[in-house]
């Protein structure tokens, strides 16, 4: 049986054994234990010294490299970091996850990239940790943890809100039956096996629920638990002193991330960022650029148009890179933000009607935090990270919260979301120019 | 009532005084009386402060289906009529089922708006619910997307999928998907034009839509051929969008038209629907004054 705590550092005995043996002290010496441990670790690749932890420090921080190669990196090789899922490290992987998780807590915001990265690191680890284990004991162990997660027999869909709120799942995912969220199998039965017809009922509950939607709930409870853990320390320390042991390893990590993204973004992907090309935007961004009314004008410049501009403007290939950039990894002095951004946002926000800052000047610093740079006047380097960068919306986001400004043409039946519209349209544009040049020469060759 | 912010419309054109609180209903009733608005809202929200919106606590979760407004109506009638309103109340009536059956929601209440209804949900369980959250159950009961055909019976690297259609799948959302597309195809007119449904795909449509009144899918499937199929539910998926006004649904502080208030544009009484069964609004909601004129 793997212990509870190297699949949930937080759970009660993982806090145990941070209390009893976690020190700050001897983060950065060399531990033979752990090195050995490392070594002898199944299919671990040993061919390279830096592949070894030699502190815990080290371990934190391989942590949080293994996750964000994984995603990233095309030569990433699984047997680097076999050792993280070996469970006679556990100890160590548990001190080490509470010492990423206060090393973030304290350096950075909850909302920062090092912290959704290292919660969905979490995320990702549950889930390679359950697959080396055998059916049976994967199951116990679910078992085990959804009865430390979960306090009641009957789990109310309304318990997640904060996971379903924070889209860590989605309610289409859940069988749910008179508000409650059909686990078990019996249940299941009890409820539904009358309704099924041409199929055999325990299968059907295999196929819908099985352990899957279990692993998913207790998976997701763990990473909203660390987000929670996270968001805790930064409330906190504002009125503790925070270990210099911790501020350095906050450092690290976000070194860490920013060296290991160049893997996938190279800057702006294989779609390059490029002047505004203002033709090429699509209709509902068009329709913005005009002026919208009240109503809708909050929304249409808050949500929409500042996602949008800062992404086409930055970071147009976000959706296919994926890689969790800040504003200043692609415009380092703001620059760009401020003089070609920015103003193109006020004139929208100044062609509205009645204009947006004459009555809810207040949109400005909302403007300013959905760049990333927290609630204030305007972005600062020093304060980026307190909010997150959002992404732009997508067209079924557009159409729930903005339909009037949702008029589609031919292209928008090929994209799901205006960056991608704006992504083809430039495309389209290209190929239309370099055929009429094309045109042009043959012509002129014939003359 | 004191946790409310209500709003008035003075002038014939809309909500144009906000942010006013009233103690008790007889100082509502008062103000009503002194300044005879054209017509009267109070706030989904609740807040500690509501006389500027301040410190909220927190929001009935609201569905307002409108007549008007309705993605598919057998009528084709330029405002509404006794018919696109009954359908409306069809569509309330099963989006009530889900809340209640599937959801366990309590405390569901029904308002005839004028030109449709808002479904009210006061379970303290979903008051406290943030956007997103009201966003997933907005699709949900109005089935607004495909769900998924694959499932994996362990999460485990490598496994082949089963292929399931919605239609085979009697509980979760894909029964609510299922019940939704059937009444969208039961009542289209083949006069549409739906995004992704091309006009010999809907003429084929309505030519073998009898099946699914005998719930036969698979067949029905079959006759339109499994990769128009496709085309066909997601067409409608995004039709089912507009079932529901979505912006209602997920705006944590709107104001909406008082029950007991006139709907002045349309001159309708705005009032609670005790059964939606036998409710019929051209009897109940008309007002006394609009009864007594002569061309009525």
């Amino acid at each position: 049986m793997v212990s509870s705590y190297f699949l949930y550092p937080l759970s009660d005995e993982g806090e145990q054994i941070v209390r009893q043996q976690g020190s700050l002290e001897n983060l950065f010496l060399e531990d033979k234990d752990l090195m050995d441990l490392v070594i002898h670790t199944k299919s671990q690749n040993i061919s390279n010294d830096s592949y070894i932890p030699k502190s815990l420090a080290e371990y934190t921080l391989k942590r949080v490299e293994w996750y964000v190669r994984k995603k990233y990196d095309k030569e990433y090789e699984h047997n680097d970091y076999a050792f993280l899922l070996n469970p006679e490290l556990e100890i160590y992987d548990v001190i080490s996850f509470y010492i990423a998780a206060q090393s973030i807590g304290i350096n950075f915001n909850p909302n920062s990239r090092e912290s959704r990265v290292f919660i969905e690191s979490q995320g990702q680890l549950i889930q390679e940790r359950l697959e080396t284990l055998s059916k049976t004991l994967r199951e116990e162990t679910i078992a085990k943890l959804l009865n430390q997660l979960i306090a009641a027999d009957n789990l109310h869909w309304t318990s997640l809100a904060e996971l379903l709120g924070s889209k860590k799942i989605n309610l289409s995912h859940l069988i749910i039956d008179k508000g409650q969220i059909i686990l078990d199998k019996k249940d299941f039965l009890d409820r539904f096996e009358h309704k099924i017809e041409d199929r055999i009922p325990e299968k059907m509950y295999d196929i819908l629920i099985g352990d899957k939607i279990k692993e998913l709930i207790v998976n997701r409870m763990i990473m909203q638990n660390t987000e929670n853990y996270i968001s805790k320390v930064h409330e906190m320390v504002s009125n503790v002193e925070a270990h210099p042991s911790l501020i350095q390893i906050g450092a690290k990590i976000s070194k860490t991330l920013t060296e290991n993204y160049s893997y996938s973004s190279n800057q702006g992907g294989d779609i390059k960022a490029s002047k505004f090309q203002v033709e090429a935007f699509p209709p509902c961004i068009q329709n913005t650029m005009d002026g919208v009314s009240a109503g809708n004008r909050n929304d249409a410049i808050v949500l929409l148009m500042t996602s949008f501009l800062s992404y086409a403007r930055l970071y147009p290939s976000v959706f296919k890179n994926k890689a969790d950039l800040k504003i200043s990894d692609l415009d380092k002095g703001l620059k760009i933000t401020t003089t070609e951004i920015l103003p193109l946002i006020y004139e929208a926000a100044q062609n509205c009607n009645p204009p947006l800052f004459e009555d809810d000047p207040q949109e400005k610093l909302n403007i300013t935090a959905k760049l990333g740079f927290g609630v204030h006047e305007t972005p600062e380097l020093d304060k980026e990270g307190e909010s997150k960068w959002y992404t732009p919306m997508s067209c079924e986001k557009i159409k729930i919260h903005l339909p009037v400004l949702c008029q589609p043409d031919e292209n928008c039946k090929k994209i799901g979301n205006p960056l991608s519209y704006y992504n083809l349209k430039k495309w389209l544009m290209k190929q239309s120019m370099t055929n009429q040049q094309t045109e042009n020469t043959k012509k002129s060759e014939g003359n | 009532m004191n946790k409310r912010e209500f709003g008035f419309d003075h002038l014939g054109r809309g909500p144009n005084d906000r942010y006013r609180v009233f103690k008790n209903s007889d100082l509502l009733r008062k103000f009503l009386r002194y300044r005879a608005p054209f017509a009267v809202y109070s706030s989904v929200a609740f807040y500690k402060k509501p006389w500027k919106r301040g410190e909220w606590l927190k929001s009935e979760l609201v569905f307002d289906v409108d007549a008007k407004d309705l993605p598919v109506r057998s009528c084709n009638c330029d405002s509404v009529c006794e018919i696109c309103l009954d359908e409306a109340l069809q569509i309330v009536g099963s989006i009530i089922d889900v809340l209640k059956e599937d959801l366990g929601l309590k405390n569901v209440h029904v308002i005839y708006s004028g030109r449709g209804y808002h479904i009210r949900v006061l379970d303290p369980a979903a008051m406290q619910l943030n956007s997103e959250v009201r966003s997933q159950i907005l699709k949900y009961v109005s089935g607004a997307f495909n769900p998924k055909n694959r499932y994996y019976m362990e999460s485990l690297p490598g496994q082949k999928p089963y292929e399931l259609e919605h239609f085979t799948i009697p509980v979760g959302y894909s029964a609510v998907f299922t019940d939704r597309i059937k009444y969208i195809i039961l009542h289209l007119t083949g006069e549409e034009e739906i995004d992704q449904i091309n006009p010999r795909l809907l003429k084929d449509v309505m030519q073998n839509r009898h099946f699914l009144e005998e719930e036969k899918w698979g067949l029905f499937k079959n006759k339109i051929g499994p990769r128009r199929y496709k085309n066909l539910v997601d067409g409608i998926a995004k039709l089912n969008l507009g079932l529901v006004d979505a912006k209602v649904s997920i705006d944590l502080k709107r104001i909406l038209r008082l029950p007991t208030s006139l709907h002045s544009k349309v001159s309708m009484k705005c009032m609670k629907v005790d059964n939606i069964e036998n409710f019929d609004p051209l009897k109940e909601a008309v007002p006394k004054f609009v009864r007594e004129r002569k061309e009525f």
